[in-house]
Protein backbone atom coordinates (compact mmCIF):
# COMPACT_ATOMS: atom_id res chain seq x y z
CA UNK A 1 0.00 0.00 0.00
CA UNK A 2 1.17 3.47 -1.25
CA UNK A 3 1.27 6.11 1.94
CA UNK A 4 -0.47 9.07 0.74
CA UNK A 5 0.39 12.16 1.78
CA UNK A 6 -1.66 15.21 0.98
CA UNK A 7 -0.81 18.64 0.56
CA UNK A 8 -3.01 21.48 0.47
CA UNK A 9 -3.32 25.41 0.37
CA UNK A 10 -5.71 27.66 -1.05
CA UNK A 11 -5.93 26.67 -4.26
CA UNK A 12 -3.77 23.80 -4.20
CA UNK A 13 -1.60 25.84 -6.46
CA UNK A 14 1.65 26.34 -4.74
CA UNK A 15 1.65 23.33 -3.28
CA UNK A 16 1.06 21.22 -6.24
CA UNK A 17 4.80 22.66 -7.21
CA UNK A 18 5.88 20.91 -4.28
CA UNK A 19 3.83 17.77 -4.23
CA UNK A 20 4.94 16.96 -7.99
CA UNK A 21 8.81 17.55 -6.90
CA UNK A 22 8.36 15.23 -3.85
CA UNK A 23 6.74 12.45 -5.57
CA UNK A 24 9.63 12.24 -7.99
CA UNK A 25 11.84 12.09 -5.17
CA UNK A 26 10.00 9.53 -3.33
CA UNK A 27 9.78 7.81 -6.99
CA UNK A 28 13.51 7.89 -7.45
CA UNK A 29 14.06 6.47 -3.76
CA UNK A 30 11.50 3.70 -4.21
CA UNK A 31 9.88 4.74 -1.59
CA UNK A 32 5.66 3.77 -1.89
CA UNK A 33 4.28 7.11 -1.54
CA UNK A 34 0.99 8.98 -3.26
CA UNK A 35 2.37 13.10 -2.96
CA UNK A 36 -0.47 15.40 -4.35
CA UNK A 37 -2.19 18.93 -3.61
CA UNK A 38 -5.58 19.78 -3.01
CA UNK A 39 -7.24 23.33 -2.50
CA UNK A 40 -7.93 23.53 1.57
CA UNK A 41 -11.66 23.66 0.97
CA UNK A 42 -12.23 20.30 -0.40
CA UNK A 43 -10.23 18.63 2.51
CA UNK A 44 -13.13 17.22 3.89
CA UNK A 45 -14.04 15.57 1.24
CA UNK A 46 -10.79 14.68 -0.03
CA UNK A 47 -10.68 13.09 3.72
CA UNK A 48 -13.44 10.77 3.12
CA UNK A 49 -13.04 9.18 0.04
CA UNK A 50 -9.08 8.83 0.27
CA UNK A 51 -8.18 9.08 4.01
CA UNK A 52 -4.69 10.41 3.62
CA UNK A 53 -1.81 8.82 5.72
CA UNK A 54 -0.28 12.61 6.45
CA UNK A 55 -1.95 15.62 5.90
CA UNK A 56 0.13 18.52 5.22
CA UNK A 57 -0.29 22.02 5.21
CA UNK A 58 1.40 25.19 3.39
CA UNK A 59 2.10 28.13 5.76
CA UNK A 60 0.60 30.51 4.42
CA UNK A 61 -2.77 28.34 5.45
CA UNK A 62 -1.20 28.17 8.84
CA UNK A 63 -3.71 29.68 10.61
CA UNK A 64 -6.41 26.23 10.00
CA UNK A 65 -3.92 23.58 11.34
CA UNK A 66 -5.23 23.66 14.63
CA UNK A 67 -8.58 23.19 13.21
CA UNK A 68 -7.50 20.32 11.12
CA UNK A 69 -5.56 19.17 13.93
CA UNK A 70 -8.47 18.63 15.78
CA UNK A 71 -11.04 16.89 13.77
CA UNK A 72 -8.44 14.81 11.93
CA UNK A 73 -5.31 14.67 14.09
CA UNK A 74 -7.70 12.79 17.08
CA UNK A 75 -8.53 9.66 14.29
CA UNK A 76 -4.54 8.98 14.19
CA UNK A 77 -3.66 11.58 11.29
CA UNK A 78 -0.86 13.57 11.62
CA UNK A 79 -1.35 17.16 10.54
CA UNK A 80 1.39 19.65 9.83
CA UNK A 81 2.07 22.83 8.62
CA UNK A 82 5.01 23.06 6.06
CA UNK A 83 8.33 24.69 6.95
CA UNK A 84 7.96 28.31 5.53
CA UNK A 85 11.95 28.54 4.14
CA UNK A 86 11.42 24.75 2.51
CA UNK A 87 7.96 25.94 1.13
CA UNK A 88 9.48 28.82 -0.60
CA UNK A 89 12.46 26.90 -2.00
CA UNK A 90 10.69 24.12 -3.09
CA UNK A 91 12.50 21.54 -0.48
CA UNK A 92 10.96 18.79 -2.09
CA UNK A 93 12.94 15.98 0.13
CA UNK A 94 13.18 17.71 3.11
CA UNK A 95 9.40 17.84 3.05
CA UNK A 96 9.49 14.53 2.26
CA UNK A 97 11.69 13.34 4.88
CA UNK A 98 9.13 15.27 7.34
CA UNK A 99 6.39 13.68 6.07
CA UNK A 100 7.82 10.59 6.32
CA UNK A 101 8.78 11.05 9.93
CA UNK A 102 5.55 12.09 10.85
CA UNK A 103 3.97 9.56 9.19
CA UNK A 104 6.58 6.79 11.61
CA UNK A 105 5.82 8.92 14.29
CA UNK A 106 2.01 8.77 14.03
CA UNK A 107 2.32 4.59 13.56
CA UNK A 108 4.64 4.43 16.83
CA UNK A 109 1.71 5.80 18.34
CA UNK A 110 -1.06 3.56 17.22
CA UNK A 111 1.85 0.68 18.70
CA UNK B 1 11.16 42.00 16.44
CA UNK B 2 9.38 42.28 19.32
CA UNK B 3 6.68 44.13 17.79
CA UNK B 4 6.61 42.02 15.09
CA UNK B 5 5.79 38.96 17.04
CA UNK B 6 3.04 40.94 19.25
CA UNK B 7 1.56 42.08 15.63
CA UNK B 8 1.89 38.42 14.59
CA UNK B 9 0.38 37.06 18.12
CA UNK B 10 -2.63 39.54 16.53
CA UNK B 11 -3.35 38.92 13.61
CA UNK B 12 -2.96 34.83 13.58
CA UNK B 13 -6.66 34.45 15.63
CA UNK B 14 -8.15 37.28 13.31
CA UNK B 15 -7.09 35.39 10.06
CA UNK B 16 -8.05 32.10 11.83
CA UNK B 17 -11.31 33.77 12.99
CA UNK B 18 -12.28 34.85 9.77
CA UNK B 19 -10.83 32.20 7.62
CA UNK B 20 -12.70 29.72 9.44
CA UNK B 21 -16.20 31.65 10.53
CA UNK B 22 -18.75 29.54 8.95
CA UNK B 23 -20.89 32.14 7.34
CA UNK B 24 -18.16 33.83 5.49
CA UNK B 25 -16.25 30.48 4.78
CA UNK B 26 -19.64 29.50 3.01
CA UNK B 27 -19.95 32.68 0.59
CA UNK B 28 -16.71 32.63 -0.39
CA UNK B 29 -16.70 28.63 -1.26
CA UNK B 30 -20.17 29.00 -2.63
CA UNK B 31 -18.70 31.92 -5.07
CA UNK B 32 -16.05 29.16 -5.78
CA UNK B 33 -18.69 26.62 -7.35
CA UNK B 34 -19.76 29.74 -10.10
CA UNK B 35 -16.53 30.75 -11.21
CA UNK B 36 -16.04 28.34 -13.98
CA UNK B 37 -19.02 28.88 -14.90
CA UNK B 38 -18.71 32.78 -15.30
CA UNK B 39 -15.21 32.11 -17.00
CA UNK B 40 -16.77 30.07 -19.75
CA UNK B 41 -19.68 32.42 -19.65
CA UNK B 42 -17.36 35.33 -20.40
CA UNK B 43 -15.44 32.98 -22.84
CA UNK B 44 -18.84 33.07 -25.13
CA UNK B 45 -18.80 36.57 -24.74
CA UNK B 46 -15.13 37.37 -25.74
CA UNK B 47 -16.13 35.39 -29.14
CA UNK B 48 -19.49 37.91 -29.25
CA UNK B 49 -17.29 40.75 -28.48
CA UNK B 50 -14.08 40.42 -29.31
CA UNK B 51 -12.93 44.15 -29.79
CA UNK B 52 -12.49 43.83 -33.24
CA UNK B 53 -15.33 45.85 -35.44
CA UNK B 54 -15.76 43.49 -38.67
CA UNK B 55 -15.45 40.63 -36.50
CA UNK B 56 -18.56 41.86 -34.42
CA UNK B 57 -20.82 42.92 -37.52
CA UNK B 58 -19.81 39.47 -39.24
CA UNK B 59 -21.42 37.22 -35.87
CA UNK B 60 -24.76 39.65 -35.61
CA UNK B 61 -25.13 39.38 -39.69
CA UNK B 62 -24.32 35.53 -40.46
CA UNK B 63 -27.82 33.92 -39.45
CA UNK B 64 -28.37 30.06 -39.22
CA UNK B 65 -31.33 28.69 -38.55
CA UNK B 66 -32.41 31.65 -38.40
CA UNK B 67 -30.62 32.76 -35.54
CA UNK B 68 -27.65 34.73 -35.74
CA UNK B 69 -24.21 33.60 -34.52
CA UNK B 70 -23.73 36.18 -32.03
CA UNK B 71 -27.37 35.48 -30.86
CA UNK B 72 -26.74 31.87 -30.58
CA UNK B 73 -23.37 32.30 -28.79
CA UNK B 74 -24.81 34.71 -26.00
CA UNK B 75 -27.24 31.88 -24.83
CA UNK B 76 -23.89 30.32 -22.79
CA UNK B 77 -23.41 34.05 -21.04
CA UNK B 78 -26.90 34.18 -20.34
CA UNK B 79 -27.75 31.01 -18.40
CA UNK B 80 -24.43 31.96 -16.66
CA UNK B 81 -23.99 35.62 -16.12
CA UNK B 82 -27.88 36.44 -16.10
CA UNK B 83 -28.60 33.43 -13.95
CA UNK B 84 -25.44 33.87 -11.97
CA UNK B 85 -27.41 34.34 -8.21
CA UNK B 86 -29.16 31.33 -8.68
CA UNK B 87 -25.85 29.34 -8.83
CA UNK B 88 -24.37 31.43 -5.98
CA UNK B 89 -27.18 31.03 -3.75
CA UNK B 90 -27.36 26.89 -4.25
CA UNK B 91 -23.42 26.82 -3.87
CA UNK B 92 -23.42 29.10 -0.46
CA UNK B 93 -26.51 27.34 0.65
CA UNK B 94 -24.59 24.04 0.01
CA UNK B 95 -21.95 24.54 1.46
CA UNK B 96 -23.45 26.16 4.84
CA UNK B 97 -25.66 23.23 4.80
CA UNK B 98 -22.33 20.80 5.12
CA UNK B 99 -21.02 23.42 8.18
CA UNK B 100 -24.45 23.16 9.76
CA UNK B 101 -24.67 19.32 9.46
CA UNK B 102 -27.62 19.24 7.22
CA UNK B 103 -28.28 17.36 3.63
CA UNK B 104 -26.24 19.60 1.53
CA UNK B 105 -29.00 19.12 -1.49
CA UNK B 106 -31.43 19.17 1.00
CA UNK B 107 -30.02 22.57 2.01
CA UNK B 108 -30.01 24.00 -1.21
CA UNK B 109 -32.96 23.21 -2.31
CA UNK B 110 -34.51 24.59 0.71
CA UNK B 111 -32.67 27.98 0.16
CA UNK B 112 -33.13 28.30 -3.52
CA UNK B 113 -37.19 28.01 -2.92
CA UNK B 114 -37.15 30.73 0.19
CA UNK B 115 -35.41 32.87 -2.44
CA UNK B 116 -37.74 32.56 -5.32
CA UNK B 117 -40.48 32.80 -2.41
CA UNK B 118 -39.57 36.22 -2.03
CA UNK B 119 -38.68 36.88 -5.73
CA UNK B 120 -40.69 39.60 -7.38
CA UNK B 121 -42.10 37.38 -10.29
CA UNK B 122 -42.85 39.79 -12.90
CA UNK B 123 -40.62 41.56 -15.26
CA UNK B 124 -42.28 44.99 -16.69
CA UNK B 125 -43.06 45.36 -20.25
CA UNK B 126 -44.54 48.45 -22.18
CA UNK B 127 -46.37 47.08 -25.01
CA UNK B 128 -45.97 49.26 -28.19
CA UNK B 129 -48.62 52.45 -27.75
CA UNK B 130 -49.59 51.75 -24.08
CA UNK B 131 -48.98 54.47 -21.79
CA UNK B 132 -48.31 52.27 -18.90
CA UNK B 133 -45.75 49.55 -18.57
CA UNK B 134 -47.32 46.34 -17.57
CA UNK B 135 -46.21 43.11 -15.36
CA UNK B 136 -46.15 40.20 -16.92
CA UNK B 137 -45.77 36.83 -14.80
CA UNK B 138 -41.99 35.83 -15.00
CA UNK B 139 -38.38 35.02 -13.09
CA UNK B 140 -37.14 38.16 -13.70
CA UNK B 141 -33.13 38.60 -14.97
CA UNK B 142 -32.72 41.41 -13.19
CA UNK B 143 -33.40 39.42 -9.30
CA UNK B 144 -31.29 35.97 -10.54
CA UNK B 145 -28.43 38.07 -12.00
CA UNK B 146 -26.19 39.96 -9.64
CA UNK B 147 -28.83 42.08 -8.11
CA UNK B 148 -29.96 39.51 -6.27
CA UNK B 149 -26.80 37.97 -4.64
CA UNK B 150 -27.11 39.56 -1.33
CA UNK B 151 -30.90 38.65 -0.20
CA UNK B 152 -29.65 35.23 -1.81
CA UNK B 153 -27.07 34.91 0.99
CA UNK B 154 -29.67 36.17 3.65
CA UNK B 155 -32.43 34.12 2.31
CA UNK B 156 -29.58 30.77 2.21
CA UNK B 157 -28.43 31.40 5.83
CA UNK B 158 -31.59 31.99 7.42
CA UNK B 159 -33.60 29.40 5.90
CA UNK B 160 -30.75 26.67 6.71
CA UNK B 161 -30.90 27.87 10.23
CA UNK B 162 -34.85 27.57 10.60
CA UNK B 163 -34.52 23.86 8.68
CA UNK B 164 -31.50 22.83 11.47
CA UNK B 165 -33.91 24.20 13.90
CA UNK B 166 -36.40 21.72 13.18
CA UNK B 167 -34.30 18.72 13.05
CA UNK B 168 -33.10 19.63 15.92
CA UNK B 169 -36.55 19.62 17.64
CA UNK B 170 -36.74 16.25 16.43
CA UNK B 171 -39.84 17.24 14.06
CA UNK B 172 -39.45 14.59 11.63
CA UNK B 173 -41.68 11.91 9.86
CA UNK B 174 -39.91 8.65 10.72
CA UNK B 175 -40.14 5.52 8.62
CA UNK B 176 -41.06 2.47 9.92
CA UNK B 177 -38.65 -0.36 9.22
CA UNK B 178 -38.45 -1.89 6.36
CA UNK B 179 -39.02 1.26 3.99
CA UNK B 180 -35.49 1.50 1.75
CA UNK B 181 -33.25 4.11 3.77
CA UNK B 182 -33.83 6.73 0.54
CA UNK B 183 -37.46 6.76 0.55
CA UNK B 184 -36.87 7.61 4.57
CA UNK B 185 -34.76 10.46 4.04
CA UNK B 186 -36.89 12.06 1.28
CA UNK B 187 -40.05 12.19 3.95
CA UNK B 188 -37.29 13.68 6.31
CA UNK B 189 -36.92 16.78 4.99
CA UNK B 190 -40.64 17.07 4.36
CA UNK B 191 -41.74 19.04 7.94
CA UNK B 192 -38.41 20.89 8.10
CA UNK B 193 -39.10 22.31 4.32
CA UNK B 194 -42.39 22.63 5.07
CA UNK B 195 -41.72 25.08 7.89
CA UNK B 196 -39.09 27.17 6.00
CA UNK B 197 -41.71 27.81 3.67
CA UNK B 198 -44.88 28.98 6.03
CA UNK B 199 -41.73 31.14 7.64
CA UNK B 200 -41.35 33.28 4.43
CA UNK B 201 -45.03 33.36 3.20
CA UNK B 202 -45.12 35.41 6.29
CA UNK B 203 -42.39 36.98 5.73
CA UNK B 204 -43.47 37.83 2.43
CA UNK B 205 -46.57 39.47 3.59
CA UNK B 206 -44.56 41.42 6.03
CA UNK B 207 -42.80 43.41 2.99
CA UNK B 208 -46.14 43.75 1.70
CA UNK B 209 -46.74 46.12 4.30
CA UNK B 210 -43.58 47.97 3.58
CA UNK B 211 -42.90 50.89 1.01
CA UNK B 212 -40.78 48.34 -0.81
CA UNK B 213 -42.95 45.74 -1.13
CA UNK B 214 -40.87 42.95 -1.10
CA UNK B 215 -37.49 42.09 0.56
CA UNK B 216 -35.53 42.23 -2.44
CA UNK B 217 -35.80 45.76 -3.16
CA UNK B 218 -35.44 46.12 0.83
CA UNK B 219 -32.06 44.33 0.63
CA UNK B 220 -30.75 45.48 -2.29
CA UNK B 221 -31.90 49.12 -1.13
CA UNK B 222 -30.38 49.29 2.15
CA UNK B 223 -27.74 46.44 2.35
CA UNK B 224 -26.10 45.61 -1.46
CA UNK B 225 -25.80 49.26 -3.06
CA UNK B 226 -24.43 50.74 -0.03
CA UNK B 227 -22.08 47.89 0.29
CA UNK B 228 -21.28 48.18 -3.33
CA UNK B 229 -20.78 51.94 -2.96
CA UNK B 230 -18.57 52.38 -0.45
CA UNK B 231 -16.39 49.48 -1.86
CA UNK B 232 -16.63 50.59 -5.60
CA UNK B 233 -13.70 53.25 -4.46
CA UNK B 234 -10.18 54.00 -4.63
CA UNK B 235 -9.58 54.35 -0.54
CA UNK B 236 -11.66 50.67 -0.35
CA UNK B 237 -9.86 48.79 -2.67
CA UNK B 238 -6.31 50.43 -1.02
CA UNK B 239 -6.79 49.60 2.34
CA UNK B 240 -8.42 46.09 1.54
CA UNK B 241 -5.07 45.33 -0.20
CA UNK B 242 -2.44 47.45 2.87
CA UNK B 243 -4.47 44.25 5.41
CA UNK B 244 -4.16 41.61 3.06
CA UNK B 245 -0.58 42.61 2.29
CA UNK B 246 0.38 43.02 6.00
CA UNK B 247 -0.89 39.25 6.24
CA UNK B 248 0.54 38.16 3.93
CA UNK B 249 4.03 39.88 5.02
CA UNK B 250 3.65 37.39 8.18
CA UNK B 251 3.04 34.09 5.63
CA UNK B 252 -0.75 34.45 5.73
CA UNK B 253 -2.59 34.43 2.72
CA UNK B 254 -3.84 37.66 2.32
CA UNK B 255 -6.66 37.62 -0.43
CA UNK B 256 -7.44 34.72 0.79
CA UNK B 257 -8.81 36.20 4.17
CA UNK B 258 -10.19 39.64 2.42
CA UNK B 259 -12.07 37.60 -0.55
CA UNK B 260 -14.20 35.92 2.37
CA UNK B 261 -15.80 39.61 2.71
CA UNK B 262 -14.95 41.18 -0.49
CA UNK B 263 -15.57 38.92 -3.21
CA UNK B 264 -19.42 39.07 -2.80
CA UNK B 265 -19.02 42.54 -3.58
CA UNK B 266 -16.78 42.47 -6.45
CA UNK B 267 -18.22 40.10 -8.34
CA UNK B 268 -21.54 42.16 -8.14
CA UNK B 269 -19.75 45.08 -9.30
CA UNK B 270 -17.78 43.02 -12.67
CA UNK B 271 -21.99 41.92 -13.37
CA UNK B 272 -23.15 45.06 -13.53
CA UNK B 273 -19.80 45.79 -16.18
CA UNK B 274 -20.85 43.23 -18.24
CA UNK B 275 -24.65 43.85 -18.40
CA UNK B 276 -23.41 47.43 -19.96
CA UNK B 277 -21.19 45.63 -21.97
CA UNK B 278 -23.71 43.48 -23.48
CA UNK B 279 -26.53 46.38 -23.95
CA UNK B 280 -23.98 48.57 -25.17
CA UNK B 281 -23.85 51.21 -21.90
CA UNK B 282 -21.01 52.95 -20.35
CA UNK B 283 -19.74 50.80 -17.99
CA UNK B 284 -20.23 51.59 -14.74
CA UNK B 285 -17.44 50.45 -11.77
CA UNK B 286 -14.04 50.61 -11.77
CA UNK B 287 -13.27 48.56 -8.82
CA UNK B 288 -14.75 45.09 -9.55
CA UNK B 289 -13.13 41.49 -9.68
CA UNK B 290 -10.64 42.26 -12.27
CA UNK B 291 -9.51 45.08 -11.24
CA UNK B 292 -8.44 42.87 -8.33
CA UNK B 293 -7.21 39.63 -9.81
CA UNK B 294 -5.45 42.11 -13.02
CA UNK B 295 -4.13 45.01 -12.31
CA UNK B 296 -3.66 45.31 -8.23
CA UNK B 297 -0.94 43.00 -8.41
CA UNK B 298 1.16 41.05 -10.95
CA UNK B 299 2.41 38.02 -10.44
CA UNK B 300 0.25 37.44 -7.01
CA UNK B 301 0.39 39.53 -3.78
CA UNK B 302 3.17 41.93 -4.08
CA UNK B 303 3.37 42.28 -7.43
CA UNK B 304 6.59 40.37 -6.94
CA UNK B 305 6.64 39.91 -10.56
CA UNK B 306 8.32 43.21 -10.78
CA UNK B 307 10.44 42.17 -7.92
CA UNK B 308 11.27 38.58 -9.87
CA UNK B 309 12.15 40.56 -13.17
CA UNK B 310 14.20 43.12 -10.89
CA UNK B 311 16.14 40.23 -9.20
CA UNK B 312 16.55 38.20 -12.71
CA UNK B 313 18.30 41.34 -14.49
CA UNK B 314 20.08 42.75 -11.59
CA UNK B 315 21.20 40.73 -8.94
CA UNK B 316 24.42 38.54 -8.61
CA UNK B 317 23.73 36.69 -5.11
CA UNK B 318 23.48 32.65 -5.54
CA UNK B 319 20.59 33.13 -2.99
CA UNK B 320 18.40 35.82 -5.56
CA UNK B 321 19.33 34.17 -8.58
CA UNK B 322 18.71 30.42 -8.22
CA UNK B 323 15.26 31.57 -6.38
CA UNK B 324 14.08 33.80 -9.44
CA UNK B 325 15.12 31.39 -11.90
CA UNK B 326 13.09 29.21 -10.03
CA UNK B 327 10.34 31.23 -9.02
CA UNK B 328 9.79 33.43 -12.75
CA UNK B 329 7.52 30.72 -14.25
CA UNK B 330 5.02 29.92 -11.70
CA UNK B 331 5.42 33.78 -11.20
CA UNK B 332 4.09 34.51 -14.47
CA UNK B 333 1.08 32.86 -13.81
CA UNK B 334 0.19 34.91 -10.58
CA UNK B 335 1.67 31.96 -8.03
CA UNK B 336 4.43 34.02 -5.91
CA UNK B 337 4.63 31.22 -2.74
CA UNK B 338 8.38 30.67 -3.80
CA UNK B 339 8.88 34.00 -3.31
CA UNK B 340 6.79 34.84 -0.37
CA UNK B 341 8.51 31.81 1.87
CA UNK B 342 11.64 30.91 -0.49
CA UNK B 343 13.72 34.80 -0.57
CA UNK B 344 12.17 35.30 1.68
CA UNK B 345 9.84 38.15 2.17
CA UNK B 346 7.78 36.78 5.15
CA UNK B 347 8.72 38.76 8.39
CA UNK B 348 12.35 40.70 5.86
CA UNK B 349 12.25 44.19 6.94
CA UNK B 350 14.24 45.15 3.94
CA UNK B 351 11.49 44.73 1.28
CA UNK B 352 8.62 45.43 3.45
CA UNK B 353 7.90 48.62 2.15
CA UNK B 354 7.89 48.16 -1.79
CA UNK B 355 6.04 44.85 -1.30
CA UNK B 356 3.23 46.78 0.63
CA UNK B 357 3.40 50.43 -1.49
CA UNK B 358 3.79 48.58 -4.77
CA UNK B 359 0.49 47.10 -5.37
CA UNK B 360 -0.59 50.74 -3.20
CA UNK B 361 0.76 52.71 -6.34
CA UNK B 362 -0.86 49.94 -9.06
CA UNK B 363 -4.07 50.59 -7.54
CA UNK B 364 -4.28 54.56 -7.68
CA UNK B 365 -2.34 54.54 -11.17
CA UNK B 366 -4.68 52.53 -12.51
CA UNK B 367 -7.84 53.78 -10.65
CA UNK B 368 -7.19 57.27 -11.59
CA UNK B 369 -6.17 56.09 -15.73
CA UNK B 370 -9.24 54.57 -15.48
CA UNK B 371 -11.44 57.10 -13.80
CA UNK B 372 -9.72 59.53 -16.58
CA UNK B 373 -10.75 56.75 -20.07
CA UNK B 374 -6.60 57.08 -20.62
CA UNK B 375 -7.30 53.03 -20.10
CA UNK B 376 -10.69 51.30 -20.97
CA UNK B 377 -12.57 49.47 -17.45
CA UNK B 378 -12.59 46.41 -17.16
CA UNK B 379 -15.67 44.81 -19.05
CA UNK B 380 -16.70 42.19 -16.24
CA UNK B 381 -15.22 39.25 -18.91
CA UNK B 382 -14.17 37.27 -15.72
CA UNK B 383 -10.88 35.02 -16.07
CA UNK B 384 -8.99 32.93 -13.67
CA UNK B 385 -6.85 35.00 -11.83
CA UNK B 386 -3.66 32.90 -13.48
CA UNK B 387 -3.84 34.62 -17.05
CA UNK B 388 -0.71 36.16 -17.37
CA UNK B 389 -0.85 40.17 -17.11
CA UNK B 390 -0.60 41.56 -20.99
CA UNK B 391 -2.95 38.99 -22.10
CA UNK B 392 -5.19 39.40 -18.81
CA UNK B 393 -5.14 43.51 -19.49
CA UNK B 394 -5.98 42.69 -23.66
CA UNK B 395 -9.18 40.72 -22.86
CA UNK B 396 -10.31 42.61 -19.91
CA UNK B 397 -9.78 46.35 -21.66
CA UNK B 398 -7.84 46.47 -25.20
CA UNK B 399 -5.16 47.15 -26.76
CA UNK B 400 -4.06 49.90 -23.80
CA UNK B 401 -5.35 47.27 -21.27
CA UNK B 402 -1.90 44.77 -22.41
CA UNK B 403 0.37 48.02 -22.90
CA UNK B 404 -0.47 49.70 -19.55
CA UNK B 405 0.19 46.38 -17.67
CA UNK B 406 3.00 46.26 -19.10
CA UNK B 407 4.12 50.14 -18.25
CA UNK B 408 2.92 48.64 -14.42
CA UNK B 409 4.88 45.74 -14.22
CA UNK B 410 8.05 47.91 -15.42
CA UNK B 411 7.60 51.05 -13.34
CA UNK B 412 7.38 48.06 -10.50
CA UNK B 413 10.81 47.00 -11.63
CA UNK B 414 12.26 50.16 -10.63
CA UNK B 415 10.51 50.68 -7.27
CA UNK B 416 11.55 47.44 -5.85
CA UNK B 417 15.13 47.73 -7.66
CA UNK B 418 16.73 49.83 -4.76
CA UNK B 419 15.59 47.45 -2.31
CA UNK B 420 16.48 44.40 -3.98
CA UNK B 421 19.89 45.30 -4.81
CA UNK B 422 20.27 46.13 -0.93
CA UNK B 423 18.92 42.50 -0.51
CA UNK B 424 21.17 41.32 -2.91
CA UNK B 425 24.76 42.77 -1.36
CA UNK B 426 23.15 41.67 1.97
CA UNK B 427 22.97 37.88 0.49
CA UNK B 428 26.50 38.40 -1.00
CA UNK B 429 28.49 39.10 1.97
CA UNK B 430 26.53 36.25 3.89
CA UNK B 431 27.33 33.45 1.32
CA UNK B 432 31.27 34.92 1.13
CA UNK B 433 31.41 34.88 4.82
CA UNK B 434 29.63 31.54 5.59
CA UNK B 435 30.68 28.23 3.32
CA UNK B 436 28.08 25.62 3.30
CA UNK B 437 27.95 24.08 6.76
CA UNK B 438 25.57 21.17 6.48
CA UNK B 439 23.50 21.85 8.88
CA UNK B 440 20.37 19.69 7.92
CA UNK B 441 18.79 18.03 10.69
CA UNK B 442 18.76 14.58 10.45
CA UNK B 443 15.06 13.53 10.09
CA UNK B 444 15.69 9.49 9.44
CA UNK B 445 15.89 7.49 6.67
CA UNK B 446 13.71 8.11 3.62
CA UNK B 447 11.62 4.62 3.57
CA UNK B 448 9.21 2.93 5.90
CA UNK B 449 11.14 -0.18 6.56
CA UNK B 450 11.21 0.28 10.45
CA UNK B 451 7.28 0.63 10.63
Amino acid sequence: MKKKIYLFCSAGMSTSLLSNRMQKVGDENNLPVEVKAFPYDSLDEIFEKDRPDCILIGPQMRFVVDKVKQKYGSQGVPVAAIDPIDYGRINAEKVLRFAVSLIKQAAKKEE
Amino acid sequence: MKFMNKLEDKLMPLASALGSNKYLVSVRDGFLVTMPLLIIGSFFMLINYFPIQPWIDLLSETTIAGISISALLSTATTATFSLFAIFAVMGIAYHFSRHMEITPIHGAAVALVSWFMLMPMYTLYLPEGAAEAVRVSSIPFDWVGTKGIFIGIVCAFSSIHLYKFIVNKGWVIKMPEGVPPTVGRSFASLIPAAFVMVVFVLINLLFRFTPWENAFDFVFRFLQLPLQNVSNSMGAMVLIYLFAHILWFFGIHGTNITDTVFRPILIALSGENLEALQSGLKMPNIINQQFQDLFATYGGGGSTLSLLIAALLFCKSKRLKDLSKLSIFPGIFGINEPVIFGLPIVLNVTLLLPFIFVPMINIIITYIVMAIGLVPICNGVIMPWTTPPIISGFLSSGWRGAVFQFIMVTLGVFLYLPFVRSLDKQYLKEESETINKGNEEDLGALSFDDI
